[in-house]
C-alpha cells in the first residue's frame, strides 16, 4: 500500500503526459523563426503596395487632381514633422482617443458585467440599447459640438458613444460564458457571492472584455477623427478636413498613413498586454 | 420503508432501530427525502419518494442506479445545492449548507479554473476558506506530491492530460481535509487506463489515513463494488437495495474483479438495478 508520504518524484512515465510546449527556450526559438518569416512577408506586401501607389500616381489615375506620389507625400510628412504641425495634432487626437477609451471603456465594462448578471434588467433595456447603438454617430457630432463646444470634450463624447457599446457587449458576453460547474464547485467549497464574482466571473470575462477593449481603442480613434472632420480646432481629422478642402492630397494621404500607423501601434500594444494578461490560455485561443 | 444495509447471502442483519441515538457516528442522514421537480407547463416530475439512508462516519458508500434515478439529486442535497421537497437531510447533524466546511466535492468534469496553475487550483478551496497564503501553498504542494504531480505545479490546465487534470482535482479535494467526500461520477470522463490509475490513487489515499466518509455516485456498478464498503441502489425514487461489500481492504483494483465475492455481488446487484 502506498502512503501519502512517499517521495515527491513522479515515475518517469507519468511525466510523459504533459501536453503542449513547456520548454520556454524551444518555444521562443520556434517563435522567432516564425516571426522572421512573417516580418519578411509583411515588408514585401508593404513594398508592393507602395509600388502600386507609385504606378497609379505616375499614370495620373484615377483623377489627375488626386494623383500624388509616395515621394510627394513623404516630403509633406517631412516638412510637417519639422514644423511641429504633425506632432501637436497627433497629440491632440491621441489625448481624446485615450480619454474616450478609458472613460467609456470602463463605463461600458461595468454596465456589461451588470447586465450579464441581471438578465431581467437586460431584457428590459435591450431594445433601447440596440436603438442607441444603431444611431449613425456622425449625425450626433453636430449635437455634441453645439452642446460641448468646439473642443476635446466634443470629440471624447462622440468616440465614447462607440466605445461604450463595444465594451458593454464584450463584458456581457464574457460574464455569460461562465461554466455552471465552476460556480457549483466554488459554492460548495465555500465561496460567497463576492468571491464568486472576484474569483470566477471576472477572470472568466477577462478575455472577452479584453477583446472588446482592443476593438474599442480603434473605434475610439475612428470616433475622434470623425468628430474632428466635422469641426475641431486641432487634431489629425481637422488637418485632413483642411487639406482636403484645399486639394493638397499629398498631405491628406500622409495623414491617413500616419493614422494607420497609430492604429497599428495601439493594436500591437494591446496585443502585448493581452498576451501577458491571458498567458493562461492555450496559444490557439489567444 | 427503511432498508438496512445487509450482506450477501445472509438476509439483513439486525440493523438499527429507527430513532436510535446516532449523533456520534452518523455523517449523513436522509430522512424520508422526496423530490418533485416542477416542469414547464407539464406535470410535476417526482424523482425521489421517501429515501431513508444513514451513512456512518468513515463509511464509503456508493450510490448506483439508472440515469435519472435521482442519485445526483441526493448528492446535491448533501452539498446544500438543492433542498428536498419533503423530508430532510442532515450532514454531521447540521443543515447541509452549514456543514459545507466539512465537505469535499468532486465532479465528473474536473472543473479546474483555466486561469490558475495546477498549484493554484489545488489552493483554490483553501483560499476560499481564508487559509493564509504560506500555509495553503505548503498544503497544496503536499497534495500535488501525493497525486504525483509535483513536477506540474506551474502548468496551466490546458497543458495537462485528462488524467492529470483529474488528479489535480483530487488534490484540490484532499487539500481541504474534508470529513466527507462527495463525489459525482468523478472518474467517468477518463479513458479506461487513466481511469484505473486515478482510481487506484484515490483508493490508496483513502485507505492510507483514518477513514473519511465518502458518498460516491456512479453508474458503473463494477467501480462501485471495487471502491465502496456499501452499495446503495436507487430505483423508482427509493432505496431498492443496500448491500455491504464484504471484500477486505486494502484492495488492489485490477485484481479485485478476479475475486469470487466481487462476482457474486456484481451479479446480485445487476439484478436489482434491472
Amino acid at each position: 500500500m502506498r502512503t501519502i508520504d512517499e517521495p515527491s518524484l513522479a515515475p518517469p512515465e507519468e511525466r510523459e503526459d504533459v501536453i503542449g510546449p513547456t520548454g520556454a527556450g524551444r518555444r521562443r526559438s520556434l517563435l522567432s523563426r516564425e516571426t522572421l518569416i512573417v516580418r519578411g512577408a509583411q515588408l514585401m506586401v508593404g513594398l508592393l503596395l507602395l509600388g502600386l501607389w507609385q504606378l497609379a500616381a505616375s499614370a495620373r489615375w484615377p483623377e489627375p487632381v488626386l494623383a500624388r506620389s509616395p515621394g510627394q507625400t513623404a516630403s509633406y510628412l517631412f516638412d510637417a514633422a519639422g514644423s511641429g504641425e504633425l506632432w501637436s495634432n497627433t497629440r491632440a487626437t491621441l489625448k481624446a482617443v485615450l480619454a474616450a477609451w478609458v472613460l467609456a471603456g470602463a463605463a461600458g465594462t461595468v454596465a456589461g458585467v451588470a447586465l450579464g448578471l441581471a438578465p431581467r434588467v437586460e431584457r428590459v433595456l435591450t431594445p433601447y440599447l440596440d436603438a442607441a447603438n444603431a444611431m449613425p454617430r456622425i449625425a450626433l457630432a453636430p449635437l455634441f459640438i453645439v452642446a460641448l463646444g468646439i473642443n476635446t470634450s466634443a470629440k471624447v463624447a462622440l468616440a465614447s458613444t462607440l466605445v461604450f457599446f463595444i465594451a458593454l457587449s464584450g463584458a456581457r458576453a464574457g460574464v455569460r460564458s461562465t461554466d455552471a460547474e465552476w460556480l457549483r464547485l466554488s459554492t460548495v467549497l465555500g465561496a460567497g457571492k463576492r468571491q464568486l464574482f472576484v474569483k470566477v466571473l471576472i477572470p472568466v470575462a477577462t478575455p472577452a472584455i479584453f477583446a472588446a477593449l482592443r476593438l474599442g481603442l480603434i473605434y475610439s480613434l475612428l470616433g475622434v477623427v470623425g468628430s474632428e472632420l466635422i469641426s475641431a480646432r486641432d487634431g489629425l481629422g481637422q488637418l485632413i478636413a483642411y487639406y482636403s478642402s484645399t486639394f493638397r492630397m499629398e498631405a491628406v494621404y500622409g495623414i491617413l498613413l500616419l493614422l494607420g500607423l497609430v492604429a497599428v501601434t495601439l493594436n500591437q500594444l494591446m496585443g502585448l498586454a493581452e498576451r501577458r494578461l491571458l498567458r493562461w490560455q492555450p496559444p490557439a485561443d489567444r | 420503508m427503511t432498508m438496512t444495509p445487509h450482506t450477501l447471502p445472509a438476509p439483513a442483519d439486525a440493523g438499527r432501530a429507527p430513532g436510535e441515538a446516532r449523533e456520534i457516528d452518523e455523517a449523513i442522514a436522509f430522512n424520508g427525502v422526496g423530490m418533485t421537480y416542477s416542469t414547464n407547463g407539464g406535470r410535476p416530475r417526482q424523482v425521489l419518494d421517501g429515501v431513508d439512508l444513514r451513512l456512518a462516519r468513515g463509511e464509503f458508500t456508493a450510490l448506483v442506479g439508472r440515469s435519472g434515478s435521482g442519485k445526483t439529486t441526493l448528492l446535491n442535497m448533501v452539498a446544500g445545492l438543492v433542498d428536498p421537497t419533503s423530508g430532510s437531510v442532515t450532514v454531521m447533524g447540521r443543515r447541509p449548507r452549514d456543514a459545507r466546511p466539512h465537505l469535499g466535492f468532486m465532479l465528473a468534469r474536473d472543473a479546474l479554473l483555466p486561469w490558475r496553475s495546477a498549484l493554484r487550483n489545488v489552493e483554490y478551496g483553501l483560499e476560499l476558506r481564508g487559509v493564509p497564503k504560506a500555509e495553503r501553498r505548503s498544503v497544496a504542494l503536499h497534495w500535488l506530491d501525493a497525486v504525483h504531480l509535483r513536477h506540474a505545479e506551474r502548468l496551466w490546465p490546458w497543458q495537462l492530460s485528462q488524467g492529470m487534470r483529474q488528479r489535480v482535482a483530487l488534490a484540490r479535494t484532499w487539500a481541504l481535509d474534508p470529513d466527507i467526500l462527495v463525489m459525482d461520477e468523478p472518474f467517468a470522463a477518463l479513458d479506461m487506463n487513466t481511469r484505473q490509475s486515478v482510481q487506484q490513487r484515490f483508493v490508496d489515499l483513502w485507505q492510507s489515513e483514518e477513514h473519511r466518509t465518502v458518498l460516491f455516485v456512479t453508474h458503473d456498478l463494477g467501480e462501485a463494488i471495487a471502491l465502496a464498503d456499501r452499495v446503495v441502489v436507487i430505483g423508482g425514487g427509493r432505496v431498492v437495495e443496500d448491500l455491504k461489500v464484504d471484500i477486505e481492504r486494502p484492495r488492489d483494483l485490477p485484481l479485485i474483479t478476479l475475486n469470487r465475492r466481487y462476482e457474486e455481488i456484481y451479479q446480485h446487484l445487476r439484478g436489482r438495478i434491472g
